[in-house]
């Protein structure tokens, strides 16, 4: 093993960085979502409107 | 390409996609990190931190990868003016610099327990951090454009000297690419080339997935970011139109 930290301590590592992805990605997924449904929302009200 | 210059036509593909991107790079992702912490073993020298390749390599690729999409919708912007390269440029800075900050995030995570240090001045961390620079200052140009004197550009286009901006961002590309072949690094070299992996098959199948998983989520981001954009830009026409109707 070359690595300076072995065994289990390893593991933190590993959940630090999966758990990192999967906060960031998430979130970047919902937040384009969210904006997306809201601008397409307003668009459609407001030619509905415009008929 | 210029079939799809029209926002309504490019929406009809768009909209059916986006889901489908959504939904099966969820479960590529899923599934290869799964894989990928439960059913490959440990790497030989390195242990358990390799695991922490599933989510590092992807992000690598994709902030890399990103921007050069991004320099190409900008040369396309500058070459062809096509009305959706300067909304797709937009809407795959904010995407690419999430990749890049994950790359260096991971990165980092995987260096400390590996070589015992966090970060290291060297030509692949640097060239990274680069890019990660690179991103926030065309995020910053084009939200400036929008918001600039003259409003939100016309289309959502991108204005010359950002489009110009991505094409000379380019060049850091291939230096991260050859960082580690040109300079001495703690980084490894390269594992994955034209000619072949490096890396075992027996853990290299759950990279496969993880990297299509998050390429398609990527797409998927694209995709919402440029739809928004597009009802944005419909919605401040509408506005527009409904105000000179007044006027008159």
């Amino acid at each position: 093993m070359t690595g300076v930290i072995s065994g289990g301590g390893q593991w933190a590592y590993v959940a630090a960085a999966y758990i990192l992805t999967a906060l960031l990605t998430g979130g970047v997924l919902w937040t384009s979502w969210r904006a997306m449904a809201k601008a397409e929302k307003r668009s459609d009200a407001l030619r509905k409107d415009r008929k | 390409m210029h079939a799809y210059a029209n926002p309504t036509r490019f929406l009809a593909i768009a909209k059916p996609l986006t889901p489908w991107l959504l939904g099966v790079g969820l479960l590529l992702v899923l599934g290869g990190a799964f894989a990928g912490l439960t059913m490959v073993p440990g790497e030989a020298k390195q242990g358990e931190t390799a695991r922490i390749l599933y989510v590092h390599v992807p992000s690598a690729w994709l902030g890399m990868g990103g921007w050069t999409s991004l320099a190409v919708a900008g040369l396309v912007q500058l070459v062809w003016r096509h009305p959706l390269s300067g909304i797709a440029a937009r809407a795959i800075a904010v995407p690419g610099m999430l990749f890049t900050a994950l790359c260096l995030a991971t990165g980092s995570i995987w260096g400390k327990p590996t070589w015992g240090t966090w970060w290291e001045w060297d030509g692949r961390m640097t060239s990274m951090l680069v890019l990660l620079f690179l991103y926030a200052g065309f995020i910053a140009l084009t939200n400036g454009d929008a918001n600039g004197a003259g409003g939100q550009r016309q289309g959502g286009s991108l204005s010359r000297g950002a489009a110009i901006y991505a094409l000379v961002g380019a060049i850091n590309i291939p230096i991260i690419n050859r960082s580690v072949v040109w300079w001495n690094s703690l980084h490894q070299g390269p594992s994955i080339t034209l000619g072949g992996s490096s890396i075992d098959k027996t853990l290299l199948w759950p990279l496969g997935l993880t990297v299509l998983g998050f390429s398609l989520l990527f797409g998927a981001i694209v995709l919402m970011r440029m739809r928004r954009i597009i009802a944005d830009n419909r919605v401040a026409a509408r506005l527009r139109r409904l105000a000179d109707d007044e006027g008159n």
